[in-house]
C-alpha cells in the first residue's frame, strides 16, 4: 500500500493550519462463509477507508470515511474540533520485524471453506447423532495500512486473521447449546475435528452432569477457564487505576501471585493473530513483563501515561479505520511452564476437580477481591475422572485465586476476547466451588 | 439537497429536525435493474443490489481529546439467492466499475457480456457536520438532573444516526429509505446507562435525568430478595419484553430452528389482552420507513392479535414458497451483512388501565420501570431480562424504597401468558440496541406499562 496518500493528507491538513494531525489508511479483503437458518451465505468484501485526527491548539476532531485517502477533496469539510488539543507519539525505533509468509497465503475459497464447515456437521451428526450445528460463520480477511502524523511517525503494517464461530444444540429435549468462537492467522491451521470434540463433550458432561455441593480442594482449570479468568482481571493489568487495584492486592511480601505467576503482553508476539511491528499509532509494539514471578511490574501504559516508573508499551489498538485508537492488550498471556503437560496436572489431582470451560459470563469486584466463574467439567479423584459437574461456580478471593497457583501447563492457548488473551492449563487451590442455586 | 436542523435561539430546546436529501437521485436504477436480471438466469433467482450512505457524529464527553469524531461511509452489495444458498459482494463505494467487480462476484461468473455500465455518479455526500442539537441535548440534560435537585459527576457521550439506504431489484426499485435518530452512553461513577432515542428534545432529557437519577439510588440500595410474584413493566421495559419475547421469538429465523416458520401461525401464545404489532411505517418520523431492507414494502403486521401468532416477522427467504407468509421485516446493518427478519416499530395496543390501577394489582410486588438487556434462548423458549433498578411496591399500590438491579427468567409463553393488565398510557421509546446474529439494529417500540400476575426474579 501506497503511503505517499496518507503523507500528503498529513501535509495538506497541516498547510490549512491543523498543528497536529494524524493520517491512517486501510485496505483489505475478506471472505465470510456460513452455514446458518438461511442456508449457505457467502460474503465477500473489499474495504478501503480512511481516518484522519487533527487538532490545533484549543481543540480536535475525528473525521473517517470510506475510499481511500487521496479522494478526500480538498475542500472536504473537515468538522469543527472539539474538546481538547490533540497530542500524538513521536517517532522511535521499532524492533526489525518482517511479516511472515502466511500473511500473503492465498485465502480459502469458496468451495474449501464451505467443506470446512460441511465437515464440521458431519463431525458433529458422529459425535452426537441428532445434534444441531445451529450456526457456523469462518471467516478470513487480510489487510494493510498506513499511518503517518505531523511529529514524523511513518509506518505500514500487515495483517492477517481468520474467526470461526460455531454454535451448536444437543439432540435431547435438554435445549441445551454450547459455542466456541476462535482466531488464527490462516483458516486452514482451524482443528476442526478437536473442536467439534469439545463441543460435544461440553453438550454431553452439561446433560448428564449434577452441580456441585460447596467444596474446596485442587481445581485444574483449562485454558479456556484460564483465560476468562485473565480478561475478569484486566483492570488490574491496564487502566489509571490499576496500580491502585494491584497495591489492594498485594500480600506482606510484596506479591500478587504465586511465583508461577508471570503475565506478559507482547503485540509483536511471533506467528500471533495480531502480530505487527507498531501498535494503531505507529508507536513499536513491545513485549512488556505486567507481572513477574508473582511481583507486579507495572499495567499496560500508553506513551501518554508512561513514566520514568511506568515504560510505554505500544499497546494502542485501532480495531479499524472507523474506530478511535485505544489502550487496550495485544497477546496478553501468563507464561506457560513448557516442561509440564496436562495430562501431569490430571494425574497430580488427589481430590478435586477439572474444569474445563465456563456456563457464561463471570462476575469480577477488583475493590472487594471477590471473583465468581459459572463452570462446567469433572470430577476428579486420584487422576480419574468419576462424574460431570455442571451448574456450578468457581468463587473466591482473587488474592487467593493468583497466590493459589500451584502449577501451570504448557498448552498455551489465545481467545479472541479484549484482543487476544491466553492461557494455559493450571492447578489451583484457595478458590471453592458452589452450586449455582446456592 | 439540504439539511435543516432548527434550534431555538437560546440552545436549551431543540425545536425539531427536518432532513430533506435525495443522495441517491444520478442512479440509473434501469441499466442497474437490467444488468442484475443478466444474473438472475434461473428459475427463482433473487437478484438485488443495496447501496448505503450512512453518517456518524459523536460528541465525546467534555474534556476528552478529540473531542467530535464524524464518520462517513457509503458502499455497495450485490446479492444473489439461489435456492439455499446467498452470495453478497460488498464494495466501499459507489460506482460504476465497483457495481460490476460485485457483480460478477457475486454471481461467480468469469467475465461475460455485460450490458454497457450503469450511470452511478451520485451527488456528494450529503454533509452537514454541524451538531447543535446535540450541543443543546447536553445543556438539557444538564438541566433535567438540576431541576431534579441532583447532582453528581457523569460523562455523555451522544450519537447522531443518519442512513439513506436503496434496493433495486431486477423488476421494481423500492423508494430510497432514510434513518434518522440519536443513542447516548451516561457513564456514572457507580452504572453506565444508555438509550436509543427517536428524538432529543426535553422530554428526553427529562427521562434520562430520571433514570440516571435512579440509578443513582438504587446504587446504595440492598439487592433484590428472589422471589416469585407479580410485578409491573413501564413503559420502557414492557417495550424490551416485547423485542426479546415477542419480535425475536416471531422472527422466521427463530421460527425455523423449530421447524415450519407457517406452522407458528394461530398459536395462541400469549393472554387475550395482548396485541402487539410490527408497524414500521408508523414510527416517528425519522425511523418510520415505508420498504424494509429487501425492498419490499413494510406493513402494519400483527403479530399477537388477542394472545394468538398472526403474522411472524418474515424477510423474503422465509416467504418463499408460502402463500401465508409476507415479506417486508428484512433488515441488515450494513451492505456486508444478509438481510435478516427483524423488528423496526414495536406497538402494543393500550389497555384500559392506569398505572396506579396496575401497581395495586401488583400489591406487594415490585415495579421495573427499565430494562438495561435481554436475551431469549431460542432452542427452549426461555429468556432473561435485566432490570438496573427496581421499586418495592407497598400494599395499595404505593411506591417503597430502591432495590440495585436484578433479573427476570422465565419462558416466553408463561410470561406471555400470565399479563394480567396493561396502561392506557403509551410511550414512545428506543428499546435499545439489538445484536442479535452479530447484527446491530437500534430499535424502537411505542408501549404501555404492563402489570405480570407471577415471574420469576432473582436479585
Amino acid at each position: 500500500m501506497d503511503s505517499a496518500p496518507v503523507r500528503e493528507a498529513v501535509r495538506r491538513l497541516e498547510a490549512d493550519g491543523f498543528a497536529a494531525v494524524e493520517a491512517y489508511a486501510k485496505r483489505g479483503r475478506s471472505r465470510k462463509f456460513e452455514l446458518g437458518p438461511a442456508g449457505k451465505l457467502v460474503t465477500t468484501s473489499e474495504e478501503a477507508g480512511w481516518a484522519v485526527r487533527a487538532g490545533d491548539q484549543h481543540s480536535s476532531f475525528f473525521a473517517a470515511g470510506t475510499g481511500s485517502i487521496e479522494a478526500v477533496e480538498p475542500d472536504h469539510q473537515w468538522p469543527q474540533g472539539e474538546g481538547r488539543p490533540l497530542r500524538l507519539p513521536g517517532p522511535s525505533v521499532s524492533r526489525a520485524w518482517s511479516p511472515g509468509s502466511d500473511l500473503d497465503a492465498p485465502m480459502l475459497v469458496e468451495h474449501e471453506a464451505l467443506a470446512m464447515l460441511e465437515s464440521i456437521r458431519a463431525e458433529l451428526g458422529r459425535e452426537i447423532p441428532g445434534a444441531q450445528l445451529l450456526r457456523a460463520v469462518l471467516e478470513e480477511g487480510s489487510s494493510d495500512s498506513v499511518i503517518s502524523n505531523s511529529r514524523g511517525v511513518h509506518a505500514k503494517t500487515k495483517g492477517r486473521v481468520a474467526t470461526l464461530y460455531l454454535e451448536v444444540a444437543g439432540s435431547g429435549r435438554d435445549n441445551l447449546t454450547a459455542t466456541r468462537y476462535l482466531a488464527v492467522r490462516e483458516a486452514r491451521n482451524f482443528r476442526c475435528k478437536s473442536l467439534v470434540q469439545h463441543l460435544a463433550n461440553e453438550l454431553f458432561v452439561r446433560r448428564d452432569a449434577k452441580s456441585g455441593s460447596r467444596d474446596r480442594g485442587e481445581f485444574l482449570l483449562a485454558s479456556e477457564v484460564g483465560v476468562r479468568l485473565l480478561e475478569g482481571l484486566l483492570p488490574l493489568l491496564i487502566g489509571r487505576d490499576a496500580v491502585d487495584v494491584a497495591t489492594r492486592l498485594e500480600d506482606r511480601q510484596g506479591r500478587i501471585g504465586s511465583s508461577l505467576v508471570t503475565v506478559v503482553d507482547d503485540g509483536g508476539l511471533a506467528g500471533g493473530v495480531l502480530e505487527a511491528a507498531v501498535d494503531g499509532e505507529g508507536t513499536p509494539t513491545k513485549r512488556m513483563t505486567l507481572i513477574e514471578a508473582g511481583r507486579y511490574h507495572q499495567p499496560l501504559t500508553p506513551w501518554w501515561e508512561a513514566s520514568e516508573k511506568r515504560l510505554p508499551s505500544g499497546c494502542v489498538g485501532r480495531a479499524s479505520w472507523r474506530d478511535l485508537p485505544k489502550a487496550g492488550p495485544t497477546h496478553l498471556f501468563l507464561l506457560p511452564d513448557p516442561s509440564v503437560s496436562v495430562s501431569s496436572l490430571v494425574g497430580a489431582v488427589s481430590r478435586g476437580y477439572y474444569l474445563l470451560g465456563c456456563e457464561g459470563p463471570g462476575s469480577f469486584d477488583l475493590s472487594e477481591d471477590r471473583f465468581s466463574l459459572p463452570v462446567w467439567g469433572f470430577v476428579l479423584r486420584q487422576g480419574k475422572s468419576v462424574e460431570p459437574l455442571s451448574g456450578s461456580r468457581l468463587e473466591g478471593r482473587i488474592g487467593a485465586l493468583l497466590r493459589g497457583i500451584q502449577a501451570v501447563g504448557r498448552d498455551l492457548m489465545f481467545a479472541p476476547l479484549y484482543g487476544m488473551i491466553g492461557c494455559p492449563s493450571m492447578l489451583v487451590t484457595g478458590v471453592e466451588l458452589r452450586s449455582v442455586g446456592s | 439537497m439540504y439539511c435543516r436542523i432548527e434550534v431555538k435561539s437560546d440552545s436549551a430546546t431543540v425545536v425539531m429536525k427536518q432532513f430533506y436529501v435525495v443522495p441517491f437521485s444520478g442512479l440509473d436504477t434501469v441499466s442497474i435493474a437490467r444488468s442484475l436480471a443478466q444474473v438472475a438466469d434461473r428459475d427463482g433467482d433473487h437478484v438485488d443490489a443495496y447501496l448505503e450512505r450512512c453518517e456518524e457524529i459523536t460528541l465525546l464527553p467534555e474534556g476528552q481529546s478529540p473531542g467530535i469524531c464524524v464518520r462517513e461511509q457509503e458502499g455497495l452489495a450485490l446479492r444473489l439467492v439461489r435456492g439455499k444458498s446467498s452470495w453478497i459482494a460488498a464494495r466501499d463505494r459507489i460506482d460504476a466499475t465497483s457495481f460490476e467487480s460485485a457483480l460478477r462476484q457475486a454471481s461467480r461468473t468469469s467475465p461475460v457480456v455485460f450490458y454497457p455500465l450503469p450511470e452511478m455518479t451520485l451527488r456528494r455526500f450529503p454533509r452537514c457536520v454541524d451538531v447543535p442539537e446535540l450541543y443543546a441535548f447536553s445543556e438539557l440534560l444538564d438541566r433535567a438532573i438540576l431541576g431534579l435537585h441532583a447532582a453528581f459527576p457523569y460523562q455523555l457521550t451522544l450519537v447522531r444516526h443518519r442512513r439513506w439506504s436503496q434496493v433495486i431489484g431486477t423488476q421494481l426499485t423500492a423508494a430510497s429509505q432514510r434513518e434518522f435518530f440519536y443513542s447516548c452512553v451516561i457513564e456514572l461513577p457507580w452504572a453506565r446507562y444508555g438509550q436509543v432515542l427517536p428524538e432529543i428534545d426535553e422530554v428526553a432529557a427529562q427521562r434520562l435525568a430520571r433514570g440516571v437519577q435512579a440509578l443513582f439510588k438504587a446504587s446504595t440500595a440492598p439487592p433484590v430478595e428472589p422471589r416469585e410474584g407479580p410485578v409491573v413493566l413501564g413503559s420502557s421495559a414492557t417495550a424490551v419484553l416485547l423485542h426479546e419475547v415477542v419480535a425475536h421469538a416471531l422472527e422466521a429465523d427463530t421460527l425455523a430452528l423449530g421447524g415450519a416458520v407457517s406452522a407458528a401461525r394461530g398459536v395462541e401464545l400469549g393472554s387475550k389482552c395482548l396485541n402487539v404489532l410490527d408497524d414500521p411505517s408508523g414510527a416517528p418520523p425519522g425511523i418510520d420507513r415505508a420498504f424494509d431492507d429487501e425492498g419490499e414494502p413494510v406493513l402494519r403486521r400483527w403479530l399477537l392479535r388477542e394472545g394468538v401468532v398472526d403474522q411472524p416477522l418474515v424477510d423474503l427467504y422465509h416467504s418463499r414458497g408460502s402463500e401465508s407468509l409476507i415479506a417486508g421485516a428484512a433488515r441488515r446493518d450494513s451492505r456486508y451483512s444478509s438481510p435478516v427478519p427483524r423488528s423496526t416499530f414495536l406497538e402494543m395496543l393500550p389497555g384500559e388501565e392506569s398505572l396506579e390501577d396496575l401497581l395495586k394489582a401488583a400489591d406487594g410486588g415490585l415495579y421495573l420501570p427499565e430494562a438495561s438487556g435481554g436475551r431469549l434462548h431460542p432452542q427452549s423458549g426461555s429468556f432473561t431480562l435485566d432490570f438496573p433498578y427496581a421499586r418495592q411496591i407497598r400494599s395499595g399500590g404505593e411506591l417503597g424504597e430502591f432495590s440495585s438491579g436484578c433479573r427476570v427468567e422465565g419462558t416466553v409463553s408463561a410470561i406471555l401468558s400470565s399479563i394480567r393488565g396493561i396502561g392506557r398510557s403509551v410511550e414512545t421509546a428506543g428499546a435499545g440496541w439489538c445484536a442479535k446474529g452479530g447484527q446491530k439494529f437500534a430499535v424502537f417500540a411505542a408501549a404501555p406499562a404492563t402489570q405480570i400476575d407471577s415471574v420469576k426474579v432473582i436479585g
